[in-house]
């Protein structure tokens, strides 16, 4: 067995290290990072932004871009949120806490070297963790029928819900509301083109890149432009990249336990970066001494940091060996598989493992990168904050423009996308978290054809998918996550959470 | 009745309003059974569930302990007033425009920038008026002439517009453009007009 993960490493190493894919690599953690540390664009609107650059590359390049691109926006993102306090992403929240305040005391670049060390550090163990636990789960998956697939899925969304900001009712309402989007366009199973008017365009479905680009770009650029902005750049102060030895033994604990955590908590749907960061700052803040918390302590960056990398990284584990989007970010690769004409899911593994296995060597490999890229280039990326908003969201708005036109070489797309950016804002207005939107949005139409074929096999009998063990199981997780979301006690910690 | 919760309030009647639409919709395709589930199933379902949590927000909305004011953002009941006017008439006189499809096409976009413009900040009504103007010039002006607009148009949404700085980006820009996307990742756009 031991032998077949070396074995399998191997074949992967061998295709992430081909001259071509090093390089799609470089770009796309170069690429990510670049977008990821302007202010004002988390990793959602990054990914969804360079998504057409992909369109021409082959699937294992496109993939490994892509992923390149998703640690880069991730670090990126980080990078802002020690320098300018302006979290680019829910996940570099709690890096603003300490991180900021380290800036503030003129420990900038220890901060980020560290956040960078961490990182790397969690990203080499979770890729570790992936080729472990993703073959055994893929097994599992295949024996997976339609009523399995439905209750993971409803898992899944409640997963999601329970995660978003602010009210429960309604990140549920726009988990459906999500789902009912996906459906729009041509039925497959009978070839009715549902919610079209007659508008050609809008019977093959509806973009996902569209609603990524308009919830996500659009409505970020204009509450930014509403908002105005007011920020202090520590872009002075950063000297001195190196931190000293006894950040190195303070921190060593914080990223060894911010990996643990991640590590497991990715794996879990609707888990992934948040939720990590979130939890590995929690208890770092109860672990030795707590005084510096809140003022400028090293652990108080690199656990939430390790934390959210890792997490980052293992929620790629449902995605490969189940077809299942655990957050938004992976709903937007499952988007972008399909573009490549492969159907996530367990026999991805079996079927393309040079896809599989060199996606997890690359992953590595862009860590690897991350750091190599990133510590000496520092100063470029921090000249780039200097840049005021006013110059950068244009520039942002026509790369997302070209993007979008570029799916089908027609403006109906691209009309289409700024109608989402209305609803956007208005969502953004109303507090209603868009993030579930879109992960309902990419399982609409998978729930449907799931949802029919289990019924279709159990001829009408609903309790099919509490009878199954299996699906029981998921549905009961299910519940049991929504009635603890539901417990006041947990609802006040929750509100607080988000509040901080 | 007071209304203590106005994003609850708003947020409610959208759910609703989309639950019901897509429940209504769907009734025009086949129902089918639980057995063989039609098109219609799915959505219907899901369109009532939404309207039923939609309605769950809108009640919450008064007797919510956080308080939020009724207007949420800018509104401009004139516009959706005028807004719902043009587009009601360009659909009724759809069989007398048949003839004439640039002007039908001219009046559902009017009705829909007027629609655009009722709500939200200026930013927003001319960012996004950008970003259309900008697919549909893009084929007929080329790309040289659709980033000028865009440009030009979406740093008038911003707070803070400056001539010298908004033509230096809009050169760098174009310039960026025609070599990374056209020359570099082989778009199919044209550069110039009639090309």
């Amino acid at each position: 067995m031991d032998f077949a993960l070396i074995h399998n490493l191997g074949v992967g190493f061998g295709v992430a290290l081909s001259l071509q894919n090093l390089m799609y690599c470089f770009f796309g953690v170069l690429l990510g990072t670049l977008v990821g540390v302007l202010p004002g664009i988390g990793p959602m609107a990054t990914i969804a932004m360079l998504l057409p650059v992909t369109f021409n590359l082959s699937p294992i390049s496109a993939l490994i871009m892509l992923a390149g691109i998703y640690y880069g926006a991730s670090y990126g993102g980080s990078t802002t949120a020690i320098l300018v306090n302006l979290p680019g992403e829910s996940s570099s929240v709690v890096t603003c806490l300490d991180g900021y305040q380290m800036a503030r005391r003129g420990r900038a670049g220890p901060a980020l070297a560290i956040a960078a060390m961490g990182s790397f550090f969690a990203g080499c163990v979770a890729t570790v963790v992936i080729a472990l636990f993703a073959p055994p789960l893929a097994e599992v998956a295949l024996k997976f029928g339609p009523a399995e697939y439905f209750s993971l899925m409803v898992l899944g969304l409640v997963g999601a819900t329970v995660l978003a900001h602010g009210s429960l009712v309604k990140a549920i309402a726009m988990t459906i509301l999500g789902l009912l989007m996906g459906l729009v366009g041509t039925d497959v199973n009978s070839g009715v083109a549902r919610f079209s008017f007659g508008i050609s365009e809008l019977s093959d479905g509806i973009n996902f890149v569209v609603v990524a680009m308009g919830l996500f770009g659009f409505a970020e650029i204009i509450v930014n432009l509403e908002q105005g902005e007011a920020r202090e750049v520590f872009v002075n102060k950063v000297t001195g990249l190196m931190p000293t030895w006894k950040d190195l033994k303070d921190s060593s604990g914080a990223v060894l336990r911010g990996t643990a955590i991640g590590c497991v908590l990715g794996i879990l749907p609707g888990g992934g970066a948040l939720l990590s960061a979130f939890a590995a700052y929690t208890v770092e803040k109860k672990i030795g001494d707590t005084s510096m918390f809140g003022k400028g302590e090293i652990r108080g960056v690199a656990a939430p940091e390790s934390a959210n990398n890792a997490g980052a990284q293992t929620s790629f584990i449902p995605l490969l060996t189940l077809g299942i989007p655990s957050n938004p970010v992976m709903a937007l690769m499952i988007g972008a598989m399909m573009i490549q004409g492969i159907a996530p899911g367990p026999q991805v593994m079996t079927e393309r493992p040079e896809l599989f296995w060199g996606m997890i060597a690359s992953m590595w490999m862009g860590n690897l990168m991350l750091v190599v890229l990133n510590l000496p280039l520092i100063g470029m990326w921090v000249k780039l904050l200097t840049v005021p908003y006013r110059l950068l969201y244009p520039a942002i708005l026509l790369f997302c423009c070209v993007g979008v036109y570029s799916l089908s070489n027609q403006p109906f797309d691209v009309m289409l996308t700024a109608v989402y950016g209305l609803i956007g804002y208005v969502f953004v207005k109303l507090e209603c978290e868009p993030a579930p939107l879109i992960l309902g949005f990419i399982l609409g139409p998978l729930m449907e054809e799931n949802l029919r074929r289990a019924m279709l096999l159990s001829r009408g009998d609903p309790t099919v998918f509490f009878t199954k063990p299996i699906s029981g199981v998921l549905l009961g997780v299910a519940l049991v996550l929504l009635l603890i979301t539901l417990a006041p006690a947990v609802q006040k910690t929750r509100e607080e959470a988000f509040l901080e | 009745m007071h209304i203590k919760n106005g994003k609850d309030f708003w947020a409610g009647l959208m759910f609703i309003g989309f639950g019901l639409w897509f429940a209504v919709v769907s009734q025009n395709y086949p129902m089918g059974s639980a057995v063989r589930m039609g098109p219609a199933y799915f959505p219907t379902v899901l369109g009532g569930m939404l309207a039923v949590l939609g309605a769950m927000v809108f009640f919450r909305a008064f007797v919510s302990k956080i308080a939020h004011p009724l207007k949420v953002f800018l509104f401009r009941p004139a516009l959706l007033v005028g807004s719902i006017v043009v587009g009601g008439a360009t659909y009724l006189a759809e069989s007398q425009l048949k003839g004439a499809p640039m002007v039908q096409y001219a009046l559902a976009g009017l009705s829909l920038l007027l629609f655009i413009g009722a709500f939200g900040p200026r930013s927003m009504f001319l960012i996004l008026l950008a970003v259309v103007i900008f697919g549909y010039a893009l084929k007929p002006l080329g790309l040289v002439l659709a980033i000028v607009i865009l440009i030009a148009l979406s740093a008038a949404g911003g707070h803070d517009f400056r001539n010298k700085e908004i033509a230096i980006l809009t050169i760098v820009l174009a310039i960026f453009s025609v070599y990374a996307f056209v020359k570099g990742l082989g778009l199919p756009f044209n550069l110039w007009p009639g090309e």
